[in-house]
């Protein structure tokens, strides 16, 4: 397994030194996030977020299957993330890291847990067929705050997804295809967002936000807030770390909810657009021609 | 589910006759194991946790760098590693259900104990050294993290390395449930299953009688005005908890004395009665 | 000889009236050329064929893709872990070590020799650059005995360019050549700071303000991401004086 690429000592003596003085290598200020691209692709649920030069890219895809014998009211909604050895050589494949353990359990916590999706609404014939929605999340290149942006993605990507129609008549289960029906979005209930603060200094007094893999490697501690724009907190971890103060962590919070606002709005304005510019040629436009005969 | 919540307003208490701010039973033994370089059990009413401890060491062999659970402080700065463990018996909670080495839940926890203990303990004095967790869950009441956290302090000091503070943690809830949005919801504190399954809640492990947060774990759906609430109820119950493993610790040190397994000569100038 | 640059693609057949010919000296492979017995020569990389009629040399150079050994380069490690008779040096991330000799600093021997901690950047010469052995490095002219400016870097701040990047700022007459005029710009401009090449894509950067290093590390990066001319690189460097005031 090759090492785990680490920064020399100049660049962390040098980097503390700069974010001490409120400084960043990329000219940010503390709390100012890269800029983030957000696009969809041709297909419906695939989402593509850039932040600075970490990417990540999200794919949501549904097929029907047997509900789970202990859950038959519930469709099954997983999510899969792999950190192979495309982001950097020390990822192996199978073999999962704890940087993938954490991103795992925390989308699982923010999106899955949190019922922002409605399992209910994707069972189709109780204790026989229901519909299976899985996101696979690929990290194209880590640059720091996966955290973030993995979470953006996922929530983007299932927001723009759109499954195909079905019906239900006595028996019989019939799935339309996208030109006999226009396929329909996912159920969902609320749009969570994650942001990580990352802590340095002695005490851990100074946040940052959205730290480069650089600055990642040299924090003293971090803490991910999972909020949606109602103000309702989905999750948090302080997994270990410097012990900081809790006054800091309240103020963290408010900060994330801010962001999430931010967030939603972008993912909004975003999902706006793209519908738009799929509306104007497109199935719609096909049909409407047909009614006009 | 029968909610707890709507016969608390009645009466201000809990299903287990707690009030709000009651933490249940802490009962605490610490050096149980002779074998082990540090070993302790206890119990936070019916949860009940062991840890042992073992190193600091040297590396055992076939114990490769980075596998997962074992994640360790890597970096220039050579200290000893942490490698943390929790294993899970099957017959601790109701439905009996066998969990394996590869759940994340617990991958989870272990990577926290293991990064909230590397920033506490001074792994710098035992350079190229491992100092090996191991926990087990007898049984499971709710406040698992917690318990777990305080178990391995108690351990960890058992073992004798040095570390700047204990490292406490307790659980925080708030009364309604996160559905509501009424401001008339009270902070509870160390809650067990029924109350976990039911209500939001963190759990909470602060650094000695400081208010300073090292751990912080929420997973469930909560107001973020309510945030503040719980974090202040959770940071006390931390402090009342520290007191009780101080006392065990020191009880612990008296009989020592008492028995004479600790010489008069080596006696710190500190009393060990206060 | 046309002036302009010819492009080749692994396999590519390359004009014969491009191979240089001296009558006496012998042709010199550089690196992405491969020669396939008898007499055909083949790119095996993807860039810039380059050729040097005095030396007799040709060689295909890419500003991209991971930094190979070649002896004579100057280049900046980073100290891994020191054994006992040399330090392993890591010249790019996730690669083999080089090595560098305990003893090949200026003045070193056995009793004196630098104690350099594992981080500790050094700025070295290759010495050896085989394709299946390590490489290895130096710090003092094997010849004259002097380190000549090599040695470790002692503070400052390291930045990661693209090989093609580093290869510009080391030509003698980069203003002209390589059109790479921001550090001159930049010097102009009032900022005093000291810089170090490797050809590995590695530029450090020191100053006594905090600010001067960043904003010198951020010109270079911005310029070498997106390949600025001459003329937007004395933009940038405006623009960056000014948010610097």
């Amino acid at each position: 397994m090759p090492r785990e690429a680490e920064p020399s000592l100049s660049e962390r003596t040098f980097t503390l030194q700069a974010i001490s003085e409120g400084l960043r290598l990329d000219s940010r200020k503390l709390d100012q996030f890269r800029p983030l691209e957000l696009s969809f692709g041709d297909e419906y649920g695939v989402a593509d977020v850039k932040l600075g030069k970490t990417r990540v890219l999200a794919k949501v895809s549904a097929e029907v299957t047997v509900p789970f014998s202990d859950r038959p009211f519930d469709g099954i909604f997983q999510i899969t993330s792999e950190l192979g050895p495309m982001v950097a050589p020390s990822f192996e494949v199978n073999r999962p890291t704890e940087t993938e353990i954490l991103l795992a359990r925390l989308l699982e916590k923010t999106i899955r847990r949190s019922g922002a999706l409605d399992t209910e609404s994707l069972c189709l014939i109780a204790g026989q067929k229901c519909w299976s929605v899985r996101v696979d999340l690929h990290i194209l290149s880590a640059d720091g705050n996966l955290i973030d942006s993995s979470c953006l993605a996922v929530v983007a990507a299932l927001r723009h997804f759109r499954r195909p129609d079905t019906s239900i008549e006595g028996e019989t289960l019939t799935i339309y295809t996208a030109a006999e029906r226009e396929p329909v979005p996912l159920s969902w209930l609320h749009s969570p967002f994650c942001t990580t603060f990352d802590f340095f200094g002695e005490d851990g007094e100074i946040v940052l936000v959205d730290t480069t893999w650089l600055e990642e490697q040299l924090r003293v501690g971090s803490v991910t807030f999972s909020l949606n724009k109602h103000g309702e907190i989905c999750q948090i971890s302080k997994l270990g770390g410097k012990p900081v103060e809790a006054t800091l962590i309240i103020q963290c919070a408010q900060m994330a909810l801010a962001k999430s606002k931010e967030f939603t709005d972008l993912v909004d304005a975003r999902l706006a657009e793209d519908a738009k510019r799929r509306d104007k040629g497109g199935l719609m436009a096909e049909l409407s021609a047909e009614n006009e005969r | 589910m029968p909610l707890d919540t709507s016969t608390y307003s009645l009466a201000l208490l809990r299903i287990d006759g707690r009030r709000w701010n009651d933490l249940r039973r802490l009962h605490a033994q610490i050096h149980t194991q002779d074998a082990a370089d540090g070993s302790s059990y206890l119990e936070m009413g019916h949860t009940k946790v062991m840890c042992v401890v073992t190193g600091p060491a040297e590396p055992q062999a076939g114990q490769k760098k980075g596998t997962v659970g074992s994640a360790q402080a890597t970096g220039q700065k050579e200290g000893a590693s942490i490698v943390v463990n929790v294993v899970v018996a099957g017959f601790s909670s109701v439905d009996r259900k066998r969990r394996g080495r590869n759940d994340r839940r617990i991958q989870e926890m272990e990577i926290t104990i293991q990064k909230a203990l590397a920033a506490n303990l001074h792994t710098h004095l035992f350079p190229h050294s491992t100092i090996t967790v191991s926990l087990h869950v007898l049984s499971q009441d709710g406040s698992l993290l917690a318990a777990l956290i305080n178990a391995t302090t108690l351990a960890v000091i058992d073992a004798g390395i040095p570390m700047t503070d204990y490292i406490t943690a307790c659980t925080a809830g708030s009364t309604s449930s996160y559905a509501a949005g009424d401001d008339a919801a009270d902070p509870l504190l160390d809650l067990n299953t029924q109350e976990e399954q039911e209500l939001p809640y963190l759990t909470v492990g602060t650094l000695g009688d400081s208010d300073k947060v090292a751990v912080l774990v929420c997973e469930s759906r909560v107001q973020v005005s309510r945030l503040e609430g719980m974090l202040v109820v959770g940071v006390d119950g931390c402090k009342q908890v520290r007191r009780l493993l101080d006392g065990i610790v020191k009880q612990k040190g008296r009989k020592m004395i008492k028995e004479g397994a600790v010489r008069r000569s080596d006696m710190m100038a500190v009393s060990l009665d206060d | 000889m046309s002036s302009e640059p010819v492009f080749v693609l692994p396999g590519d057949h390359i004009d014969p009236s491009l191979i240089p010919s001296h009558p006496k000296k012998p042709v010199r492979l550089g690196p992405g050329l491969r020669h396939v017995p008898p007499s055909d020569l083949l790119p095996t990389l993807a860039g810039q064929l380059v050729t040097d009629r005095q030396k007799n040399a040709i060689r295909v150079e890419t500003s991209n893709g991971r930094y190979i050994p070649r002896v004579g380069e100057l280049v900046i490690g980073t100290i891994n872990k020191s054994a006992s008779e040399v330090y392993f040096v890591s010249l790019s991330d996730y690669t083999a070590p080089a090595l560098l000799p305990q003893l090949s600093f200026e003045s070193a021997t056995k009793k004196t020799r630098p104690i350099l901690a594992p981080g500790a950047l050094v700025y070295a010469r290759v010495t050896l650059a085989n394709k299946h052995m390590d490489a290895e490095l130096e710090c003092v002219s094997a010849s004259t005995g002097k380190a000549d400016g090599l040695g470790p870097l002692v503070g400052g701040m390291l930045f990661t360019v693209s090989v093609g990047m580093a290869r510009l700022l080391m030509m003698p007459k980069k203003a002209q050549q390589g059109k790479v005029v921001v550090l001159d710009e930049l010097a102009d401009a009032g900022l005093q700071f000291e810089t170090a090449t490797g050809r590995n894509g590695r530029l450090w950067v020191d100053s006594d303000s905090t600010k001067t290093i960043i904003v010198v590390g951020r010109a270079i990066q911005e310029t070498d991401q997106k390949s600025l001319g001459a003329d937007e690189q004395r933009k940038l460097v405006k623009k960056l004086i000014k948010e610097l005031s």
